[in-house]
């Protein structure tokens, strides 16, 4: 009997997360017409630095057991936070690229479709990234470096300009002049 | 009011049917048949499923035996077609995302082995039933495909929000009407085959006006076409205006110029990576 209970208490959150999560996905996806702005952009080189080895085994070198463990533990944790942004850009760029979807030039339904797609890889190795993260976290000696989400971060990077060329073709020779 | 033979449910138990086979007629009409043929060959089964068994509960001279028998057929086959048709919506929703589409696969599979194990946990601790086994079985055979099938579509729905990958309009329909209809089955399935509920009424209305809705939702998404947004101003060519700093993302002031400017803060952020 309490079975039944426990199973209808599960189909009402059930109907309830189904309105909810595709009611709400729709309406987001359809109204949201400022989106890039939403964009946190991320410091590269200090990402690239939290997740590499040689630097995590150069502490482990240098400090005692202890300190070591503290010290990677703060890394993780600006690993995690790192990861957070990455995750929550892709989630930006999904929505951009399937914003993209509905436009009247293939070329640029296409890119948006391709961004969305790399950004779909994003998401999917931050959520695994973050795992990792956290497991290292509780055993920091264990900690193994997160490169794929750099890979996709750097995939997503093509698609991300391709679309933007497309939707202004200006763009990319102001960014040379200025960067 | 809710009698059972009352006018409401007469109505209910035949119009949602009689609506579904006019859906599939109209849908027919559209050629939606060639994207959904999974979900129309559903609806269509269904709808005979349901009208036969009608038939077959007013009749004079049919002996419940054979009403039961019918119920036990129609449910075996229209269980697979509803896995057919979870299977359908998920290629649907996978098929243009090729870097998700078989992870996407991996974890409906996987509640899907989840769900089996509940619902199996589910059917071995339903209550005792003096009723012929025949009876009996069916309730828990029903609780099983609607837990199984129900949970299968809340985690579609949950796969498609995670990854904020966007539904066909069509099968974004099918899908909402499918779990409204499924989860509400599961919850008087559950509350019959556990011994809770016996022999009420009520339970046939709800059942059968829930079902009236999904038909509905089905209608208004397979049918009525999607309003058309307004289309975006095309951007403004500014190959003659001097190269400017863009702004950072947190000075922006949602302006359109603003968007383009901070997705080009965004390519840079991503070019100066890429030449790392």
């Amino acid at each position: 009997m309490t079975l039944a209970y426990f199973l209808v208490v599960a189909a009402v959150l059930a109907v309830v997360s189904l309105f909810y999560l595709g009611i709400s996905q729709n309406f987001q996806v359809r109204s949201d017409a400022n989106l890039a702005p939403r964009i946190q952009p991320i410091d590269i080189e200090a990402f690239r630095n939290l997740m590499d080895p040689a630097e995590r085994e150069y502490l482990r070198r240098r400090l005692p057991g202890g300190e070591f463990r503290e010290v990677q533990r703060r890394r993780l944790v600006a690993m995690a936070a790192y990861v957070r942004t990455a995750s929550q850009n892709a989630t930006i760029l999904i929505d951009i690229g399937n914003q993209s979807l509905s436009a009247s030039d293939p070329q640029t339904a296409e890119a948006g479709r391709q961004l969305a797609d790399n950004a779909h890889t994003l998401q999917v190795n931050a959520t695994y990234a973050l795992f990792r993260i956290w497991a290292a976290w509780l055993w920091p000696h264990f900690d193994r470096p997160t490169i794929t989400i750099l890979n996709s971060y750097e995939r997503l990077n093509g698609s991300a300009m391709l679309l933007g060329r497309l939707q202004n073709p200006s763009a990319p020779v102001r960014i040379s002049a200025t960067s | 009011m809710l009698q059972a033979h009352s006018l409401l449910w007469h109505y209910l138990w035949l119009a949602p049917h009689i609506y579904g086979l006019l859906l599939v007629a109209l849908v027919w009409r559209n050629h939606l048949q060639k994207q959904y043929p999974v979900f129309v060959f559903y609806l269509l089964f269904a709808s005979i499923d349901g009208i036969s068994l009608y038939v077959l509960d007013v009749a004079p001279g049919i002996d419940g035996n054979i009403w039961w028998g019918a119920l036990w057929v129609g449910t075996i086959v229209e269980g697979m077609l509803k896995f057919a048709v979870i299977g359908e919506l998920a290629h649907h929703l996978l098929r243009s995302w090729p870097s998700i589409a078989k992870l996407g696969r991996s974890l409906v599979s996987a509640a899907g082995i989840v769900l089996v194990l509940i619902a199996a946990v589910a059917a071995a601790y339903s209550a005792p039933d003096s009723a012929p086994w025949f009876i009996g079985g069916a309730h828990v055979l029903l609780q099983t495909i609607y837990l199984a099938a129900g949970g299968l579509i809340v985690s579609m729905f949950a796969l498609a929000a995670w990854l904020h990958i966007p539904w066909e309009r069509p099968a974004f329909g099918i899908a909402l009407g499918a779990g409204l209809v499924w989860c509400e089955h599961l919850a008087i399935w559950a509350l019959i085959a556990g011994g809770v509920v016996r022999n009420r009424t009520w339970v046939d209305f709800a059942n059968m006006g829930t079902y009236h809705i999904s038909v509905l939702i089905w209608y208004y998404y397979l049918l009525v076409p999607e309003k058309k947004r307004p289309s975006k101003t095309p951007p403004k060519d500014r190959s003659d205006d001097p190269p400017v700093d863009p702004p950072s993302a947190s000075s922006s002031s949602g302006a359109p110029q603003d968007h383009e400017e901070t997705l080009n803060d965004w390519n840079r952020e991503l070019e100066r990576l890429i030449h790392q």
